[in-house]
C-alpha cells in the first residue's frame, strides 16, 4: 500500500524539525501509542494499541531514522509485531519545506500488514491507515504549532 | 479465543453498571462482528455484556408515522415484519438483503449501528430516513450519531436502545453488494421525507454520507433522469481489492439511479 499526503503547519521549520525528533510530541500525536522509548540517535522503541472497530491488537516495534537532513526531512522506517493479530511494517519520505502558511510537510509512505489483520481485514486497511495518518497529523500539528508559541 | 468473564444483565441499568464495574468489557448484541473477531483472538475484553436479556431492547411499533425498532431485533425480524413492510417498505428491503440467513437471524440493529463498519446497510438506513437513536442516556439524531468509520457519538457504556424512523413519502435502498460477504460494496437509500429529499450512501465511504447534489437534483426533478449528469468525486471514497475508489463513485450513481427508478 502507498499513501502520499501534504499537510501544512503553522510553524517554522526548525520547530517542526524539532517536534519530528522529540519522542514526547511523538507519543502524544501516534494515536494509540502506549510507550516510546530513544535507544540511540536514530533507534526508537515503542508499543502502540490499534483499536479499530471490534479489533484491538498491540503492536511492539522498532522504528530506524535514516537520511537525516536536518531540517528537511528524513526516512523513518519501523516493522511492528502484534502477536496472532499479525505484523506491519513500512517506511515514510518527510520533507519540509518552508509555505506562505508555516512549514509544508509532505509524506510518502510504503507499508505493508500481514497475518490475520491482512487475511480479515483487507477490505479496511488502506481506509484504517489513512484515518490514523490523518489523525496522527492533525495532532502533531496542533503539538509542533503550540510548541513554538510556548517557546 | 481468550478466556472472559460472561454476564447476562436483565435490564438497561444492570447492563451499564456491570459494564462500568470492569476494566475492559465489551458489550454483546448479535455477535456477528465480535465472536469472530474474538474466535481471531483479535480482541480480548475482561468481560462480555450479553445484551439479549434485555426486554427494552425488543419489539416493533408503528404509530404517529413513526417505526420504532428495539436495538435487540435481528435484521430477519425487520425483514418479515408485515407492520414495517406496510409502513416503510424500503426498510424491510434493507433487513432482507444483510448479510447472509445466520447474520440475519442473530445480528441486530443496534448491534449494526453502533459497530458503524462502513459496508453495513442499517447506517444508510437511518441517515437516509432521517430517524432517531435512543440511547440509555439522551437521543441523538441520525446526522449527529456516525462520526466517522467505526466511530459513532456513543460514549464508553453507552447503549442504543431503540431506534425510531419517521415513515416516508416513499423511500427505496438498492445495493451493490459483494457476492461472498454480502457487505455493500456500494448501499444508495433515497427517500423522499417530510423534512425534503435525502439521499445516503454506505459502502463507499470510510462512514456513512449524503450526496446534496442528488438530493437538490431531485427535488427539482423526482426521476431517473435527473441524476443523469451527476458525478461524485472518487477523491476520499474507499479503495480495496473489491472496487477502486472510481469505481464505488460510478456505482453511487447506478445505485441512486436504479432507488429512483423503483419509486417514481
Amino acid at each position: 500500500m502507498e499513501m502520499k499526503g501534504e499537510y501544512t503547519i503553522p510553524a517554522s521549520r526548525a520547530a517542526v524539525w524539532a517536534a519530528l525528533n522529540d519522542v514526547a510530541v511523538l507519543k502524544a500525536a501516534i494515536p494509540g501509542c502506549d510507550s516510546i522509548a530513544r535507544l540511540s540517535e536514530t533507534e526508537i522503541e515503542a508499543t502502540v494499541t490499534a483499536k479499530v472497530g471490534p479489533v484491538k491488537a498491540s503492536f511492539k516495534g522498532l522504528v530506524t531514522l535514516s537520511d537525516l537532513d536536518p531540517p528537511n526531512g528524513y526516512t523513518i522506517r519501523g516493522e511492528g509485531k502484534g502477536g496472532v493479530a499479525g505484523f506491519a511494517k513500512g517506511g515514510a519520505k518527510v520533507r519540509l519545506a518552508e509555505g506562505p502558511a508555516g512549514t509544508v510537510l509532505s509524506y510518502d509512505v510504503d507499508a505493508a500488514v500481514g497475518g490475520k489483520l491482512a487475511q480479515l481485514g483487507g477490505r479496511l486497511i488502506d481506509s484504517t491507515a489513512k484515518k490514523l495518518a490523518d489523525e496522527f497529523f492533525a495532532s502533531f500539528s496542533k503539538l509542533a504549532a503550540g510548541s513554538e508559541t510556548a517557546a | 479465543m481468550y478466556a472472559f468473564d460472561y454476564k447476562r444483565p436483565k435490564t438497561v441499568a444492570e447492563a451499564e453498571a456491570a459494564f462500568a464495574a470492569d476494566s475492559d468489557a465489551a458489550f454483546l448484541a448479535g455477535g456477528q462482528t465480535l465472536i469472530p473477531t474474538l474466535k481471531q483472538r483479535l480482541r480480548q475484553p475482561s468481560a462480555l455484556i450479553d445484551l439479549a436479556a434485555l426486554d427494552a431492547l425488543k419489539g416493533i411499533t408503528v404509530a404517529d408515522g413513526i417505526v420504532t425498532i428495539g436495538a435487540g431485533v435481528c435484521h430477519a425480524d425487520v425483514a418479515v415484519s408485515a407492520d414495517v413492510r406496510k409502513a416503510i417498505p424500503a426498510l424491510a428491503d434493507l433487513a432482507a438483503q444483510v448479510g447472509d440467513p445466520q447474520v440475519r437471524n442473530r445480528g441486530t440493529l443496534g448491534g449494526s449501528i453502533a459497530n458503524n463498519d462502513p459496508a453495513a446497510d442499517y447506517p444508510a438506513a437511518v441517515v437516509g430516513l432521517d430517524a432517531t437513536v435512543h440511547t440509555s442516556r439522551r437521543e441523538i439524531a441520525a446526522a449527529a450519531f456516525f462520526t466517522g468509520m467505526f466511530e459513532t457519538a456513543l460514549e464508553p457504556g453507552e447503549l442504543v436502545v431503540k431506534v425510531s424512523f419517521p415513515i416516508p413519502r416513499r423511500a427505496a435502498y438498492q445495493k451493490f453488494r459483494n457476492p461472498a460477504s454480502r457487505y455493500a460494496v456500494v448501499g444508495v437509500m433515497v427517500a423522499e421525507t417530510a423534512g425534503g429529499m435525502r439521499v445516503a450512501v454506505t459502502g463507499a465511504g470510510p462512514c456513512v454520507f449524503r450526496v446534496p447534489t442528488m438530493e437538490a437534483a431531485l427535488a427539482m426533478n423526482f426521476s431517473a433522469g435527473a441524476l443523469q449528469n451527476i458525478q461524485v468525486p472518487p477523491d476520499d471514497l474507499n479503495a480495496d481489492l473489491h472496487a477502486t475508489s472510481e469505481y464505488r463513485a460510478h456505482l453511487i450513481g447506478v445505485m441512486a439511479t436504479r432507488a429512483v427508478a423503483s419509486i417514481a
